[in-house]
């Protein structure tokens, strides 16, 4: 287990020097300059000069990288081009945005996905369980800012009873307030994805049903329920948690959507507004946190399906599936 | 106990596909009105002359719907056919290459899944300005990671089985295993995962035009048309509704194609 | 008889009294209440010379920082940190008396050697300021004690005072402003949070009468709809600049109040007048009457927003109404493009910003110019392919943009801002007016030089924005105006 915790790790750090060089370059080969989020209509020669001077797009290509190469290790960011602030504070401001609203909307999603799930495949034949099927269907079907526009129309517009957008400004400090905020646009994203994980769970436990171990079971007396229980729930498992990792790890940085829709200072509409921008060092810091986020999110879900299913075990390298 | 329902989610997906795909086909001849015609007055409401309304500048409703489905229609075709490409090659690539390669890709492709089409759409659109080809690209290669991991999954399970081996042992190259073997072997469920992509793509590109990263004007996309109405929502309600419908149409009508093709296929391989 | 009048007199007294006395606990009230401003320009950066835009403006002028003069909201030019100020006869060096007990956020007196600083600070070579240019003429600043400065200038100036209410006034102990601030205000800066909201807090120290609120949050939005939301429910009190009036429908009951104000902001078709065709004057001005641009404005903005068929506003002293010079007549637009060599058309990239109004004037602007026979290929750019390609490398033959600023008609002075229009007369009648001896004479050269751009058809001056204001009807004392984007915030009251 170390060797293979180390293997991650070192794999881990491979990856994230790996994806900030491209990107480095990517964005070097893009056409555009940071120095044009600071111009106005107007501007004369020498200040679009002076402008490309002090964000440092009028450097050598090899020095603006060695500079940035410097504030990676540093783990410091740098400062963003065009607003002069220190870029880690602003991602941790922005993250405590994003990390309950796609957190809470994930586990709001699971609880609703996996019994609706499973009751759509288990009882697949009966009218709940088409009604389930074609309404999960209907879920993924509408896009995701339109939920977030519905809601707002009925629950800010209509009845009054929660705020249309926007953050408090004392943040989390005002916790209510705060809360409150969250709760539409955590409505918005669990709407959406519990959709699409009942369809994963209810096509995974569809699967399983039809498997030769359930049968075996059934055929050896258990009741269908008792035979799921003891084969099922882990062997249905293992490809939804793949799935579940993938789905949390989009939403980190998909959440953007639905963080414009309800005008949150997310980590998302910070990059969006940095890459319009070209405002690198903040462009790098957000992709470089999110990659980890991906990173970590994926190492817990080989650590859970490990637990799962101890046949994983027996290979550690194994690929995952 | 798919057996009565299998039929009819495939005949109401494909009447619901076929019949935005007529309606596609007919817009390349024929709208009610041109979409340069501005005549119509400014955001009429629902009559005889133009039955869904008109729009700011004055143009009809129905017509820019019309044409919104041929766009959504080459969004999803295109940009399944850059992200099967991809994503299809590199599967099968990582599937035979050695260890090392093989972890090094699929890691890679984790990462890259989770980085939405959004991200790509905006480097795009960075490079080479907002066009309905840029949102096409993006999207192709926003997908072609999840096809490329599922192809590579499925190119492991097909080559651990005894025939690819008798095969080899036969004589047979590789390039002919792949064509004579894996490719059919592994067609049935991404076919499945391909159709899914297709009605997912449309509402990639529905997220993109409402952050101002899709289809630019005059052919504005079912999506843009949702943003433009949503500042006129409570005013007159169905220029939001009709095309979030037609959306919704697409999306379903290849979802159910999807399932039923998946309840045909091999039951063995549902995973996705 | 006395009595009588004493007890007449007595009832006006308690009259006056109540009256002074509920006056007072409205104040009292109100003079703690929050702001709560909703906008859609956030500020880049905190620093006017550093690139901060058009945000900055609005949160930070006048209600922050103060420059020795300040455009009040109808446009006229006031004393504020000056109290006075004398022009040598020759027109070359005003002295002007700085406002005594006028102290920074900081704590520090102003004194003369904060305006050099300040001055300084627009002028340098590494100044974003939109305003650098208006202050080429100044050939030095001189603070002979801490209450006067005397400004020289190498020619003579006629805006030059007006020029300075852009100027804000620096502590000049503080150096890097883009995130904090150190002004004379009569607020101070609170938080910022990037991405949603900067908060001001009343400045007790202030030199002024105080602000009759405590404290102002301007909330910031990206998506229109979003702030239109925010004004619904309250969480906002105003919308500096309302941009959809298709939304404005909502906003029709005694709870809101909608005003239209006076704007400087205007919609250009901006042509490169370098390049063929639009070389040609004539093809300009076939453009220009091939747009209905009241069918535009209308399918934009509704009732709303005015035609002025030139680069000035109402809100300039040289304004004339120009819009028959080049009226909209699609019959003479075909004569003169049949004139020009081009009686078939031609074909021209139309570079468009991707954000509104852009796409949707490029829209209705294709299918007008397609009825004269002319081909428009809409090439929808972002804001930085827009500085890069357009306003850097010129690589354009026409593009959309909105222009913010007041007074800027001048730009057609210099040949070689981006649009090429280039001039002899234009710019020695724009350089005249600017060293005219008289406000008078300044006006009536500016009309001149404007009149012969428009019959050249510089560009297609395609309408002036409205400024919608939009608040609840519980709130006054906000500015109406959009002039220079400033929001001053200081008068508001709620309740």
């Amino acid at each position: 287990m170390l060797k293979y915790l180390i293997r991650r790790l070192t794999f881990l750090f491979f990856s994230i020097f790996l994806a900030s060089v491209s990107l480095f370059v990517l964005l070097r080969l893009l056409p555009g300059d940071p120095a044009n989020a600071l111009l106005s209509v107007g501007a004369t020669p020498e200040q679009i000069a002076a402008a490309q001077h002090k964000v440092g797009s009028d450097l050598p290509l090899l020095q603006q990288f060695l500079k940035w190469i410097v504030q990676l290790f540093s783990l410091r960011f740098g400062n963003s081009l065009i607003s002069g602030v220190a870029v880690a504070p602003e991602i941790a401001s922005r993250m405590s945005i994003t990390v309950p609203l796609t957190m809470t909307a994930f586990l709001l999603a699971l609880i609703v996905a996996v019994p609706l799930g499973f009751v759509a495949a288990y009882r697949a034949r009966t009218w709940y369980g088409s009604a389930l099927n074609a309404i999960s269907q209907l879920g993924i079907a509408i896009p995701v800012f339109w939920v977030g526009v519905l809601l707002i129309l009925t629950f800010s517009l209509r009845l009054m009873v929660l705020p249309a957008g926007g953050f408090p400004s004392d943040g989390w400090a005002d916790t209510a307030g705060a809360l409150k905020s969250l709760l539409l646009p955590v409505l918005t994203i669990a709407i959406v994805m519990s959709a699409s994980l009942t369809r994963y769970i209810r096509s995974a436990t569809l699967d399983v049903l039809g498997s030769d171990y359930i049968r075996t079971s059934r055929a050896l007396g258990s009741s269908y329920v008792e035979a799921m229980w003891r084969h099922g729930v882990r062997n249905a498992a293992v490809p939804v948690v793949s799935i579940l990792g993938i789905e949390l790890a989009t939403t980190f940085i998909g959440a953007v959507v639905v963080e414009s829709v309800f005008a949150l200072p997310g980590l998302g509409s910070l990059l969006v507004r940095a890459i319009s921008q070209r405002d690198y060092p903040v462009i790098q810091g957000v992709l470089f946190v999110s990659t980890m986020a991906v990173l970590i999110i994926g190492f817990c879900v080989d650590l859970i399906q490990r637990w799962m299913d101890p046949r994983l075990n027996k290979s550690l390298t194994a690929t995952r599936g | 106990m798919k057996i009565k329902s299998r039929p009819l989610t495939l005949i109401v997906g494909y009447l619901l596909v076929g019949l935005l795909a007529l309606v596609a086909l007919v817009s390349l001849f024929w709208t009610p009105y041109q979409l340069s015609d501005t005549t119509g007055g400014r955001l009429s409401p629902p009559n005889l002359q133009h039955l869904l309304g008109t729009d700011k500048l004055g143009r009809d409703t129905l017509s820019r719907l019309m044409v919104g489905a041929r766009i959504a229609l080459s969004v999803g075709f295109f940009s399944v056919l850059i992200g099967a490409f991809i994503g299809i090659t590199v599967g099968i690539g990582a599937g035979f290459a050695q260890r090392r390669i093989d972890e090094s890709v699929s890691a890679l492709l984790d990462i890259l899944i989770a980085f939405p089409t959004l991200l790509v759409a905006m480097l795009i659109v960075a490079g080479r300005g907002s066009s309905l080809s840029s949102a096409i690209i993006a999207i192709g290669i926003g997908m072609s990671s999840i096809i490329a991991r599922l192809t590579r999954l499925l190119v492991k399970r097909v080559l651990a089985q005894d025939f690819i081996t008798a095969s080899r042992a036969s004589g047979t190259s590789w390039p002919r295993v792949i064509v004579i073997h894996i490719l059919p072997n592994i067609w049935p469920t991404l076919i499945v995962s391909l159709a899914l992509q297709f009605g997912l793509a449309g509402l990639s590109e529905a997220s993109l035009s409402y952050l101002g990263l899709g289809a630019p004007p005059p052919n504005a996309s079912w999506g843009s048309l949702l943003q433009e109405a949503q500042v006129t929502v409570l005013t007159s309600p169905i220029a939001a509704i009709a095309p979030g419908l037609c959306l919704v149409a697409l999306v379903i009508g290849v979802n159910l194609i999807a399932d039923g093709l998946r309840s045909q296929g091999d039951p063995t391989l549902r995973k996705i | 008889m006395n009595t009588k009048k004493f007890g007449k007199f007595a009832m006006v007294g308690v009259l006056a009294l109540s009256l002074v006395t509920t006056t007072t606990n409205a104040i009292a009230a109100d003079s703690n209440a929050t702001i709560n401003i909703g906008s859609l320009y956030e500020p880049q950066n905190l620093d006017n010379t550093g690139g901060g835009g058009q945000g900055v403006t609005e949160a930070l002028n006048g209600n922050v920082y103060e420059g020795l003069f300040k455009l009040t909201d109808s446009g006229k030019v006031e004393n504020l940190l000056a109290t006075a100020y004398k022009i040598s006869s020759d027109g070359l060096t005003y002295t002007f008396t700085l406002r005594s007990n006028v102290r920074f956020h900081s704590g520090k007196t102003l004194t003369s050697a904060d305006v050099k600083y300040s001055i300084g600070k627009v002028t340098a070579a590494n100044s974003q300021s939109a305003r650098k240019s208006s202050f080429k003429v100044v050939k030095s600043v001189a603070t002979p004690n801490d209450k006067s400065v005397v400004i020289t200038l190498s020619s003579r100036s006629i805006s030059f005072v007006y020029n300075l209410s852009y100027i804000w006034i620096v502590n000049e102990d503080a150096k890097d402003i883009s995130a904090s601030e150190d002004g004379t205000g009569p607020y101070t800066l609170g938080t910022w949070k990037r991405g949603s909201t900067l908060s001001l807090n009343r400045f007790d120290g202030y030199w002024g009468s105080a602000a009759k609120n405590k404290q102002v949050v301007f909330r910031y939005f990206t998506d229109a709809t979003a702030l239109n939301n925010a004004l619904l429910t309250r969480a906002v009190d105003v919308i500096t600049s309302e941009q959809s009036p298709d939304a404005l429908a909502q906003f029709k009951s005694s709870a809101f109040k909608i005003t239209n104000g006076a704007s400087t902001t205007k919609l250009l078709l901006v042509f490169n007048d370098r390049v063929a065709p639009f070389k040609k004057p004539l093809v300009r001005k076939a453009i220009t009457s091939a747009i209905d641009n009241k069918k535009l404005l209308q399918s934009i903005w509704g009732e709303y927003g005015t035609l002025t068929g030139s680069m000035v506003p109402p809100t300039d002293p040289w304004y004339e109404n120009l819009t028959k010079v080049n009226p909209y007549n699609p019959t003479l637009a075909k004569k003169q493009l049949a004139q020009a060599g081009y009686p078939k058309g031609f074909t021209f990239r139309l570079d468009t910003p991707n954000y509104d109004p852009h796409p949707a004037a490029a829209t209705f602007i294709k299918s007008e110019l397609a009825k004269v026979g002319i081909t428009v290929n809409i090439n929808i750019i972002t804001a930085d392919q827009w500085y890069n390609n357009v306003y850097k490398k010129l690589d354009y033959a026409a593009t959309l943009q909105e222009h913010v600023n007041d007074r800027d008609v001048v730009w057609y002075g210099n040949p070689n801002f981006y649009w090429g229009y280039n001039n002899p007369r234009v710019i020695s009648l724009i350089n005249a007016a600017e060293q005219a001896k008289s406000a008078t004479a300044q006006t009536q050269l500016l009309k001149r030089a404007n009149r012969i751009i428009v019959a050249d058809a510089a560009s297609d001056w395609i309408y002036l924005y409205p400024q919608i204001v939009v608040a609840s009807s519980t709130l006054s004392g906000y500015p109406i105006n959009g002039l220079n984007s400033q929001f001053f915030a200081y008068n508001i009251t709620k309740g």
